[in-house]
């Protein structure tokens, strides 16, 4: 079969209920013969871009890390604010996945698959920095605290030693969390496939998943755990990258702020990659009815909260260098609004503080479109935020001899960029392969679930959804 | 079946048959007795040996047990013999040597020693102490018996061994004809002179000359009168590029004979230059001069000097300075005229000294700061108990009109023979050098001149431009260049002579005041080189000249082995110095004073000596290119320096390229606005823009682009020292980053509030009334909170308690302790790309900061080294544990831990701690410890390592050590001799070379120590000490003496409650 240019996605799901209906919305996009011709294009230009990132990370490793702008005094240069950026980014999915599950926010079914997906790709996204980011990249293994005939040892008081468990925690977690999701929907695709090569692949994965009434309530018990383990992550992860630099002398960084302004700073931001990633999918997946626009604004909802407590830490950081009468560190934050890289800072604030404040009309947080526009400012002033902490902070501090001016080379854009192309690399494969919705616990939530229920409509609010009919067994 | 199975299978078949073999003679011990036996025993069969033998292992396993001793000797042995079997794997090189029979006296291999030589430039000779380290000279340091040295050296001396095994230098002799070059030898050579030598022995020498760098050394100087006694037509002229003739002129202007002057600063209580930087290690006897002028800086002492500088530049005796006035150089003169008119009749001179100078009428004499300045000045000359007591310096760049009012008021103010003295100087030629020249080329263009022989210089290269040079050498039939380098001059002469390096060279040579020093050899011509005065010995038909007898000849006195080897050991000749003579002032003419010393139209433009490659000798030397420039802060490059309101003037921003016309002639190079720099004023610094010297600077066939501006381009032998009406034009920014270290853009007015505000704080400076009055000033310039830890110091520090104490007010900034530093540490160079990103690797660096009105800046100079904090922030970040906190307080960097994460460099508020971007040492040098190579240039330049300390490979962070190599070895050394570690004996390369003594390290739990008293001081300040790091390096408050009449208008003062 050729490559179709026709997006067979666009039909109405089949099917002769609910139910069925969005099994098929879901399981079609992964069951087609061959993806689109854009999927294609949009995968083939990912894979270029990856190209890129190999290639700059490979030159970085061969020559050294020099091929970046990194010099003294600014010492950490685009890896870190790339790497603090992704980590940020990968905010979103559990917090979804495991607060808003624990909180009951039932509208989170809808996207909270492939924003964990969205979560994981942008960890791996973000590990990757800070192994090839130091002066060896072929040791980052002294970090570990592994025995050996060296009689080396991790020191522990080094956040960056923090940052490695916290980080891998997370990502083991996330992982964890997301697989776990997933096994009934892949149970799904087991046993709708056609071929035996999915069908052994899938029943791998699935893990002999047959729904049955045991298995549901050991699932739901895991789940409910995992949610309760992860729930701390959300804020910890964070919380130790900002460890980084709060507990660093540095004017700038060091400031006890940090930790919930970080967190804030990252649900924001892996909020608004949410919304970047589920319009476009949406959109084109032909999954309007599953991720619906109250889903989109709820999420800006929460874009706007977020982004209200970002702009209250940037104020309260300028506050609090008045008020503690620091003479460095006033001079950092007049220097960071004022001095040579005002730009950054004024960019910084007009993505994250002055735009967001559009969704406060509900004509443009309804809006797909505008809400796409506004989730990618919000993801450059993201990167803004982190490139004014690290790089402005350090190109000037204490002694002005020392000062210098971070000017990135084209090894560092080429990074930079790169990274996305892994992300978005990882991104499409997901889609074309793997259930981008959690199909069992949309059923859950579908009004079809609660036929009998008096309040079954659009906006069903089930207090406390039982799967007392597993979906996976209505499929069958 | 696999290769390695079959192996594997093989012996084990070959493991049963041992282990059968013994068994089989067991059974057969019946019949028969073995053909071939181990033992007596086995032999004879006895029940023993059958025993021993049927047992598989030969000793019962549970006989001895592997108690402690047992098992630590097998670990002894096992780790012996595992390393022996490890280096069969080592790919040793195989090289042919001669291993030394008999142990030459005293050479201990794997230790370093010191041998006293000595280094002349322009005439000048400096005694230094070359550190020999199984052979190879590796250190270079002043010599502490040497009058101008004292132990000290400047950056030029300390990287002149980077030059040593520079693979860049000559190595064969080279024959041009007709643009081809051809490779020779010194025996083709040899014939060459010696059909030459016939043919000018017949005509008397007539049309030789030798042309020569200047020399004092008094073997060249007789061989020099052996050349001219046996050609007596011939011709001798000396010329070197950045010697100005005024002081030798204004002698003669003043005494009628060439002498030369000697101040005397250490009894001197008002100092005033005139243009003159006399601590400069480019100025004679720079080096003593700037020993003795600090040791008046001490306020402890309850009194200090007074310090005034008249200047077009900044100079580093500005940052000494208590009064600063900037002027044109051209000016100075009137400066002095006026200085002369009014001391003349406050002084009654006596009238044989002649009639004053009359007071110019110049403009600027008249502006109010001037004024005041002058007056003040005068009042502080004429106060009665500093009659006899001051100095009057005068610089080279100032004609010989100022030098002789320089010394006619020095003879006033009755200083001549308490502060200022003279010597007579018997070889000063009569006429300046670039007359001399001059009178050559005229020659040369005439075709009178048919053997050149040119002893060292570059004359194509600097040359002055009118007198075109090189067209002048094309006429000469046979031109013979000795020289390190086949640079410009040897491209364009017909032979080529590679020259000895000092290090490799014996002579002697004398320092400003006489005192003769014997240069001695520290390894043999590394490339066949050879000296001067060898190859002079060779034009007087010696066939192979023996540099060692050529001096030994010129000093009998000296025959007596026992005196010889006691004058090389000391290094110089005790006593040899010229006696001081009284002369007698003559009456001087009124002298003229031009348009341009007074009037304010038009700019001039100083050609100055650069401080790193002097006249461009040291260009090809990375150490010194590298090297940050006292005031620019500028590396690999050079500028032209412009003063704020003359550059907004003109239409100059600052890192500008401009394009600067003289006389038709034009260099275009870029333009750094110089805070305190004086309006209408241009500095261009000599030796840069070189074509030919080399792959560090600038080599065009080999399209490596010179390293900035060529000053000589636009310097013509009548605008030799200042040129008046040079053409300014900006062509705008410049397209590359300027490398340079400190404020590599412009700051801002951000950062220059920020700065101002902060400055007090780093560098704390008061008066010496304000001293006097609260001698612990400097604790309340920063308020802070009591410093509270959360935990007690983890180290007690006993045994030793290394630190450092700094003065800031003996800083003169002349960055020698930098290169000290980098020669010392292995320290790379990253090159101008490099640096201008801001990755310049120097473990210490001198930080200049400018206070007040950029147009009346006052400068002052703060060496960072690492601080080696108690509570040291870098070393809590790493999470590897490479930086690590030693019992003595060092903050030790463990290279072989470190991964590179910079978290240290971030955390650390001195940003001392430099990271390898890249691998600069095999970029540079070509070889580091992991990648061995059999490039021969490579291996020749690694010969400048240090073995003492580890060659960081890319990717690690480093930093000062405070030289925890010196302080191990010196513990070594009192340990082994049983004795305590006496003050003094550890010095650190920057302290060792200092010429002011500002730097003291020591031991701080040594309450006598020098460091503990001076931190104990009450102007001992710990730098952003109320980050409560509790740095070990502490700095001495700058201390100034102002004059009250110049203090500026009293503000009331804040008083701390």
């Amino acid at each position: 079969m050729a490559i179709s240019d026709v997006n067979p996605f666009v039909e109405p799901p089949r099917g002769p209920n609910m139910f069925a209906q969005i099994t098929d919305n879901v399981t079609r996009i992964a069951e087609v013969d061959k993806p689109p011709r854009a999927w294609y294009i949009a995968f083939g230009f990912a894979q270029l871009v990856l190209l890129m990132f190999l290639s700059s990370l490979g030159y970085v490793v061969w020559n050294g890390i020099g091929a970046w702008g990194n010099m003294m005094p600014v010492a950490w240069g685009f890896p870190i604010v790339n790497f603090v950026f992704w980590i940020g980014i990968g905010h979103a999915g559990t917090l979804i996945s495991a607060i808003l599950f624990l909180l009951r926010q039932n509208w989170r079914t809808a996207i909270n698959r492939f924003a964990e997906a969205m979560t994981i790709f942008a960890v791996v996204c973000a590990g990757v920095f800070p192994g090839v980011h130091i002066g060896r990249p072929w040791l980052p293994y002294y970090m570990m605290p592994i025995p050996n005939q060296m009689d080396m040892w991790p020191q522990f008081r080094s956040p960056l030693e923090w940052d490695i468990f916290a980080v891998s925690t997370y990502a083991t977690v996330s992982i964890l969390f997301w697989y776990m999701g997933m096994i009934p929907d892949f149970a799904t695709f087991r046993d709708r496939a056609t071929t035996t090569v999915r069908r052994v692949a899938y029943g791998i994965v699935a893990m002999g998943w047959r729904g049955s009434s045991r298995q549901w309530h050991r699932y739901e018990r895991a789940y409910l755990i995992l949610a309760a383990l992860a729930t701390p992550l959300v804020l910890s992860v964070h919380s130790v990258v900002s460890f980084d630099f709060a507990t660093a002398q540095l004017p700038g960084w060091h400031t006890t702020i940090f930790p919930p302004y970080f967190v804030a700073g990252a649900i924001f931001g892996g909020f608004a990659m949410v919304v970047v990633l589920a319009v476009p999918a949406r959109q084109f997946f032909g999954l309007k009815r599953i991720i619906t626009i109250r889903h989109l604004e709820l999420m800006n909802k929460i874009i706007i909260a977020t982004g209200l407590l970002v702009g209250y830490s940037y104020g309260m950081e300028f506050f609090i260098a008045w008020y503690s009468g620091g003479k460095y560190e006033q001079f950092t934050f007049v220097n960071r609004a004022f001095g040579p890289y005002a730009w950054a800072y004024w960019t910084m604030i007009s993505c994250n503080v002055l735009i967001p404040q559009l969704h406060w009309f509900k004509a443009i947080r309804t809006n797909p479109w505008t809400t796409l526009a506004i989730g990618l400012f919000v993801n450059v002033g993201m990167w803004f935020e982190r490139f004014v902490i690290i790089c402005t902070s350090l190109t000037r501090d204490f002694l002005p001899s020392s000062w210098g001016y971070f000017i990135p080379t084209p090894v560092d854009y080429m990074t930079l960029g790169g990274s996305f192309g892994l992300f978005f690399t990882l991104f499409l494969l997901f889609c074309r392969y793997l259930p981008m919705v959690a199909m069992s616990e949309v059923k859950a939530f579908s009004p079809a679930a609660h036929a009998a229920h008096a309040h079954a409509g659009e906006h069903a609010h089930v207090p406390a959804p039982s799967h007392a009919e597993p979906a996976a067994a209505l499929e069958s | 079946m696999s290769s390695i199975d079959k192996k594997k299978t093989s012996l084990r078949v070959l493991s049963q048959a041992q282990a059968q073999a013994p068994a089989r003679a067991a059974e057969g011990s019946d019949t028969q007795k073995p053909t071939y036996w181990r033992s007596l025993a086995e032999l004879e069969q006895s029940p023993e040996f059958l025993e021993l033998a049927s047992r598989e292992f030969a000793m019962p396993l549970d006989q001895e047990p592997p108690n402690s001793p047992g098992r630590r000797r097998f670990m002894q042995i096992m780790g012996a013999s595992m390393s022996l079997a490890g280096l069969d794997a080592c790919r040793w090189r195989e090289d042919k040597i001669l291993p030394l029979s008999r142990r030459p006296e005293g050479m201990i291999p794997g230790s370093s020693r010191p041998f006293a030589t000595a280094m002349e430039i322009n005439g000048l000779a400096v005694g230094l102490h070359a550190m020999s380290y199984d052979g190879r000279p590796i250190k270079i340091e002043g010599n502490p018996q040497h009058p101008d040295s004292r132990g000290a050296a400047a950056a030029f001396h300390q990287a002149s061994v980077l030059g040593l095994y520079d693979p860049d230098r000559s190595e064969s002799v080279v024959a041009r004809a007709g643009g081809a070059r051809k490779e020779s030898s010194w025996a083709e050579f040899q014939k060459t002179l010696s059909d030459l030598s016939t043919g000018l022995r017949s005509a008397r020498g007539s049309g030789l000359c030798v042309l020569s760098e200047r020399s004092s050394s008094p073997t060249l100087l007789a061989q020099k009168q052996r050349l001219l006694d046996t050609y007596p037509e011939a011709k001798w002229v000396t010329f070197e590029p950045t010697q100005s003739d005024g002081a030798r002129a204004g002698s003669v202007l003043a005494f009628g004979k060439a002498h030369r002057v000697h101040y005397a600063f250490d009894a001197a209580r008002v100092v005033l230059t005139l243009d003159a930087d006399v601590v400069a290690p480019t100025f004679p006897a720079g080096l003593a001069n700037a020993r003795a002028l600090t040791r008046l800086r001490t306020p402890e002492r309850g009194q200090m000097s007074r310090i005034y500088a008249v200047e077009s530049d900044q100079s580093l005796v500005a940052g000494l300075s208590d009064h600063r006035l900037a002027v044109r150089s051209s000016w100075i003169k009137a400066i002095a005229a006026e200085l002369d008119a009014r001391i003349s009749a406050k002084v009654n001179a006596l009238p044989e000294l002649g009639a004053p100078q009359a007071a110019p009428a110049a403009a600027f004499l008249k502006d109010e700061k001037v004024q005041k300045f002058v007056s003040a000045l005068l009042g502080d000359l004429l106060l009665s108990p500093n009659i006899g007591r001051s100095v009057i310096a005068v610089g080279p760049n100032q004609p010989a009109e100022v030098h002789a009012l320089g010394y006619r008021l020095n003879q006033l103010l009755g200083n001549v023979g308490r502060t200022v003295f003279f010597t007579e100087d018997s070889d000063a030629a009569d006429t300046s050098d670039v007359a001399a020249l001059k009178s050559l080329v005229a020659e040369m263009n005439a075709g009178k001149v048919s053997t050149l022989v040119m002893l060292g210089g570059n004359p194509v290269y600097d040359a002055p431009a009118d007198l075109s040079f090189s067209d002048a050498l094309g006429k000469v039939k046979t031109s013979i260049h000795l020289a390190l380098y086949e640079d410009e001059t040897s491209e364009r002469s017909s032979i080529h002579l590679p020259a000895a390096h000092y290090l490799e060279s014996w002579g002697d040579a004398r320092s400003l005041d006489g005192t003769i020093s014997i240069v001695q050899p520290l390894i043999a011509p590394l490339y066949g080189g050879r000296t001067a005065s060898e190859l002079l010995a060779m034009l007087l038909g010696v066939g192979n000249p023996n540099g060692l007898e050529l001096v030994r000849r010129t000093h009998p006195s000296l025959s007596a082995e026992h005196v010889w080897r006691k004058t090389l050991s000391e290094g110089v000749i005790a006593g040899s110095g010229v006696q001081r003579v009284a002369p007698k002032l003559k009456p001087l003419d009124k002298f003229p004073l031009s348009d341009f010393e007074l009037s304010s139209k038009g700019v001039e433009l100083v050609f100055a000596t650069d401080a790193k490659i002097i006249d461009g000798r040291f260009a090809n030397n990375a150490w010194l290119q590298e090297l940050p420039e006292t005031f620019s802060k500028l590396s690999w490059d050079n500028a032209v320096l412009i003063s704020p309101r003359t550059a907004q003037e003109l239409g100059v921003k600052e890192a500008d390229s401009v394009t600067l016309t003289l006389a038709g002639r034009s260099v275009s190079l870029l333009a750094l606005i110089a805070p305190g720099h004086a309006d209408g004023s241009l500095k261009i610094t000599l030796g840069h823009g070189r074509k030919s010297a080399g792959h560090v600077g600038g080599l065009v066939a080999e399209s490596i682009d010179p390293v900035g501006g060529n000053a000589y381009a636009i310097r013509t032998s009548d605008a030799y020292q200042i040129a008046q009406g040079v053409g300014v034009t900006s062509n705008g920014t410049v397209p590359y980053r300027v490398p340079s270290t400190q404020d590599v853009y412009s700051v801002g007015a951000i950062g220059l509030s920020g700065t101002a505000e902060r400055l007090p704080e780093l560098v704390r400076e008061g008066t010496l009334e304000e001293y006097k009055k609260k001698p612990d000033f400097v604790e309340e310039i920063v308020e802070h909170n009591p410093l509270l830890s959360l935990w007690v110091p983890p180290v007690s520090y006993e045994g030793h308690k290394w630190g450092m104490s700094i003065d800031l007010n003996k800083c003169i900034g002349c960055s020698a302790c930098v290169t000290a530093c980098q020669a010392e540490n292995n320290i790379p160079v990253v090159g101008k790309l490099n640096v201008a990103m801001g990755r310049e690797m120097l473990w210490l660096r001198v930080d200049r900061y400018y206070k007040g009105p950029p147009e009346d800046a006052e400068v002052a100079f703060q060496p960072i080294p690492c601080q080696q904090c108690e509570n040291a922030p870098c070393e809590q970040v790493c999470p590897v544990g490479a930086t690590m906190h030693s019992h003595e307080g060092l903050n030790d960097m463990i290279y072989n831990r470190c991964i590179g994460t910079r978290y240290c460099s971030n955390n650390c508020p001195y940003k001392v701690r430099r990271f390898n971007y890249f691998n600069y040492n095999l970029d540079t040098i070509g070889i580091t410890p992991y990648t061995p190579t059999d490039d021969p240039k490579a291996k020749v330049k690694a010969m400048i390592f240090n073995p003492e300390v580890t060659v960081r490979s890319r990717g690690v962070m480093e930093k000062c050590t405070f030289c925890v190599q010196r302080i191990q070895n010196t513990k070594i050394k009192a340990k082994n001799a049983k004795r305590a570690i006496p003050d003094n004996e550890i010095r650190t390369a920057c302290q060792q070379t200092c010429p002011t003594d500002a730097i003291v390290f020591g031991d701080l739990n040594d309450g006598r120590s020098r460091v503990a008293s001076l931190q104990k001081q009450p102007r001992s300040y710990a730098l952003l000490g109320e980050l409560n790091n509790h740095p070990r390096v502490q700095y001495l408050a700058r201390i100034k003496n102002p004059n009250p009449a110049l203090a500026p208008a009293q503000e009331p003062k804040k008083e701390h409650g």
